[in-house]
């Protein structure tokens, strides 16, 4: 066998494992973003693998249990909500009106997310925001 | 002031097109004088951008808030230093830190290449004033840092508090010189297409250019790394958060061309390979820029969402077509001299490096993009995050482990049985000692076991490696111990040198492998004079303090640490409550030792008294950093080597 064809081969084993493990890592680990409107129509829960859920905590909803450390809040998009449960410490950025991002899985039954992941996005206060026009 | 601002990006925009226009008149007409006045335009932009800078750094430290910059960016309570540092804290600022540093590399181009009358070298610097005109076009045109209010506020809004650390003043200006330097070897790529250059000097200039930069990009990689470790309290170091990944593509690909452009220099091969590498570097790095500033995705570094994404965008998308089409063009410059003769050979071993040092970065890319990309294809938005790196990252990484050892110990062109036979055994049975070893310790599982192999492999073939060439310069030398290792090493830098940045990335697996598989993790509601254990540690809490300071007030936790009854003092992990934001940012308590770090985090203060204590043990978490810093010396050392340019230099006289 003359050695193109070896480094042929060899590379298509290489491509088609590092193929392989990007799908199967997709298929495994891949979350689907959702909004909360979507969440809270659905009649059945959504894949048993997780998803990514986009909101904002709704006012006044938090309870915070530092001993535990266990946080409980509503997330709201506008028009709907549902409850988030998250076992972790309170991030820095957690308000009420923040955006956050949390992972993880719903129960139907309690009509609960169970949040893996809890990431608050940076609050606006470092955007524009507030300053008014340019002087022309 | 922001008048005069305004008016050097301005001049800086037409100088760069200026520069341009000349050069190629130059070129096309073969003159000196358009070259010499092109050439003299890009100091002009360096020196126009610097007075840019000079006047938004004194408006942010002044705390000018006619600016609008300095009014989103700045408040007057903040220190000076961290003041100055908000030059990078926004988007208009970074960028125009981004331009600041793209034409120091033309200006420090152009001066060490002053006594170099070759319009080649012309064409190098027209390749970075077209670059800078795209920067230039964008701050004078797009984003300008000069904005002025109508209605000044009285005070500004402030500096995300998570910036206001002496890590965030020197990590973005080291992670940019790493970036912005891949544009030189870029320059040299498309010049060298442009000019159908020949020979083999520009290599080794390229080489040279490529590890300055990547150098940069890797410590400053590892200074991000650790500014998210002591700044951003969850215990971890990266977190495959888009922008740490934005960073690692193009120095993933910067090392792949390291690699290569050894077996182009040796063997004359691969050379469309190595001018595609470069091109890529080039345009990840604009890319990574891209996704800092543009929001595109969520992150935590993502403060600014605007408009400028299209444009980065279109930027590199015509560059990289450009690029594409040159190498296209000038197909019969890049023509092989030689063939691969085996694949059990140094080549063939650097070419599955490359193979997997592009897949990392393939993996890497579709798995920071893959929101935006499903979404474009399926129509339904699928993110993938840390558990996917790690699936598909992590035995790619080990491969490339197994093959930094395999590597040096092959022969150039073919690797005869007797050889491998001669090379493999001590580093084999090395790595299956150190896996015997470490099994008594608790390292369970493939990855981890293949780890320890893999290190103590590439150990075993480094000291191989050293005690080789010590056996070989006996013979000539006389010169004994420490002084002969110094003696070997100097006499062939790059080699050693390579050997020795090899040894950090070995520190580095590690140390990640410590403080991923045996990280441990306790948290309990703490009494005054209650403690806790963990490892065996046992923590005791004696009490709170309040603290006020310049920009905020510290709630602190006093914490008696000892282990095995041993105490060995307090620690005071803490929150500190911004009074400009309002938002509590925790300070993490860290006591740092060899073996492991011990990492507390105070979760606050409950209502009915008690103290909720967050602590984590991470082992080896220090053989990381230090691993960086070996790297850093390895590559410090290995770009002291002139000689391989001496040599070039003559064969070409």
């Amino acid at each position: 066998m003359n050695t193109t064809v070896k480094i042929l081969i060899v590379s298509l084993v290489v491509i088609g494992s590092v193929t392989y493990l990007i799908l199967s890592g997709v298929k495994q680990t891949g979350m689907q973003y959702m909004t909360v409107t979507e969440l809270a129509q659905m009649d059945r829960a959504p894949k048993a693998g997780g998803f990514r859920l986009d909101g904002i905590v709704a006012a006044g909803t938090i309870r915070y249990d530092q001993k535990a450390p266990r946080l409980q809040f509503r997330m709201t998009d506008g028009k709907e909500a549902v409850n988030v449960v998250y076992d972790g410490l309170m991030p820095d950025a957690f308000a009420d009106g923040r955006d956050v991002v949390v992972e993880g899985t719903f129960q139907h039954t309690d009509r609960t997310l169970h949040a893996t992941k809890l990431v608050t996005k940076c609050p606006s206060k470092y955007e524009a925001q507030g300053l008014g026009e340019d002087k022309s | 002031m922001s008048e005069i601002g305004r008016l050097a990006i301005l001049m800086a925009f037409l100088c760069a097109v200026w520069s341009v226009g000349s050069i190629a008149w130059g070129l096309r007409a073969g003159l000196a004088g358009p070259l010499r006045s092109g050439r003299n335009a890009l100091w002009a932009v360096c020196g126009l951008t610097l007075v840019a800078v000079i006047i938004l750094v004194r408006a942010l430290m002044a705390h000018d808030f006619t600016y609008r910059y300095v009014a989103e960016h700045t408040s007057l309570d903040l220190a000076p230093l961290y003041s100055a540092a908000s030059l990078w804290a926004g988007q208009e600022g970074s960028l125009l830190l981004w331009l600041l540093i793209l034409s120091t590399y033309g200006a420090a181009f152009l001066w060490l290449y002053r006594k170099r009358l070759d319009p080649f070298y012309d064409a190098v610097a027209m390749v970075v004033a077209s670059v800078a005109i795209f920067f230039t076009y964008l701050l004078a045109f797009i984003c300008s840092p000069f904005r002025i209010l109508a209605n000044p506020p009285a005070d500004g809004q402030g500096l995300n508090p998570l910036l206001q650390d002496p890590g965030m003043m020197i990590h973005p200006p080291i992670l940019y010189t790493g970036y912005v330097g891949f544009i030189i070897p870029f320059a040299f790529g498309i010049a060298v297409l442009l000019m159908n250059r020949t020979g083999t000097r520009w290599i080794e200039e390229v080489r040279r250019w490529t590890l300055f930069s990547w150098m940069f990009l890797g410590f400053g990689i590892l200074l991000g790394a650790r500014w998210a470790y002591i700044e951003l309290g969850w215990g971890g170091y990266w977190g495959w958060d888009p922008v740490e990944n934005a960073s690692l593509m193009p120095w993933l690909v910067g090392t792949a061309f390291l690699h290569s452009v050894m077996i182009e220099q040796r063997r004359g091969m691969l050379k469309t390979w190595n001018v595609a590498l470069i091109v890529l570097t080039f345009e990840l790095s604009i890319f990574g820029t891209f996704l800092t500033r543009s929001g595109v995705l969520t992150s935590v570094h993502s403060f600014a969402e605007s408009s400028i994404g299209a444009w980065f965008m279109a930027f590199i998308i015509g560059s990289g077509t450009l690029a594409t089409a040159l190498i296209l063009y000038r197909k019969a410059l890049l023509e092989s001299e030689n063939r691969l003769d085996a694949i059990v050979s140094r080549e063939g071993s650097f070419l599955f490096n490359n193979v997997l040092f592009v897949a990392l970065t393939f993996a890497t890319f579709l798995g920071t993009t893959f929101p935006v990309l499903s979404e474009a294809v399926t129509g339904s938005k699928i993110s993938v995050s840390a558990p996917f790196f790690n699936r598909v990252n992590v035995p790619i990484g080990l491969a490339l482990l197994l093959l930094t050892g395999a590597g040096p110990i092959l022969s150039w062109k073919r690797a005869t049985a007797s050889v491998l036979q001669r090379n493999f055994i001590i580093p084999t049975v090395a790595g299956l000692v150190a896996t015997l070893l470490s099994l008594p310790l608790g390292v369970r599982g493939i990855y981890p076991i293949v780890t320890v192999f893999g290190s103590a492999f590439v150990l075993a073939t480094v000291v191989m490696e050293f005690a080789r060439g010590l056996q070989a310069r006996k013979d000539v030398a006389a010169s004994r111990g420490a002084m002969a290792i110094i003696d070997l090493v100097t006499k062939n830098k790059r080699r050693y040198g390579g050997y020795i940045i090899h040894v950090g990335v070995v520190m580095i697996f590690v140390g990640v492998l410590g403080s991923t598989v045996f990280q441990k993790e306790a948290h309990e509601p703490l009494r005054t004079g209650q403690s806790m254990k963990i490892g065996d540690y046992t923590l005791t809490l004696k009490g709170t303090e309040q603290k006020m300071e310049r920009s905020a007030a510290l709630t602190r936790a006093v914490v008696d640490v000892s282990q095995n009854g041993k105490s060995f003092g307090e620690s005071r992990p803490s929150k500190a409550m911004y009074f400009k934001s309002q938002q509590p940012m925790t300070e993490v308590a860290l006591h740092q030792t060899p073996g492991e770090d011990l990492y507390l985090i105070l979760g606050g203060v409950n209502d009915d008294g008690t103290v909720t204590l967050q602590a984590y043990i991470n082992p080896l978490v220090s053989l990381i950093w230090a691993g960086g810093l070996v790297m850093l010396f390895g590559t410090i050392f290995t770009l002291s080597d002139r000689m391989r340019l001496r040599r070039e230099e003559k064969e070409a006289a």
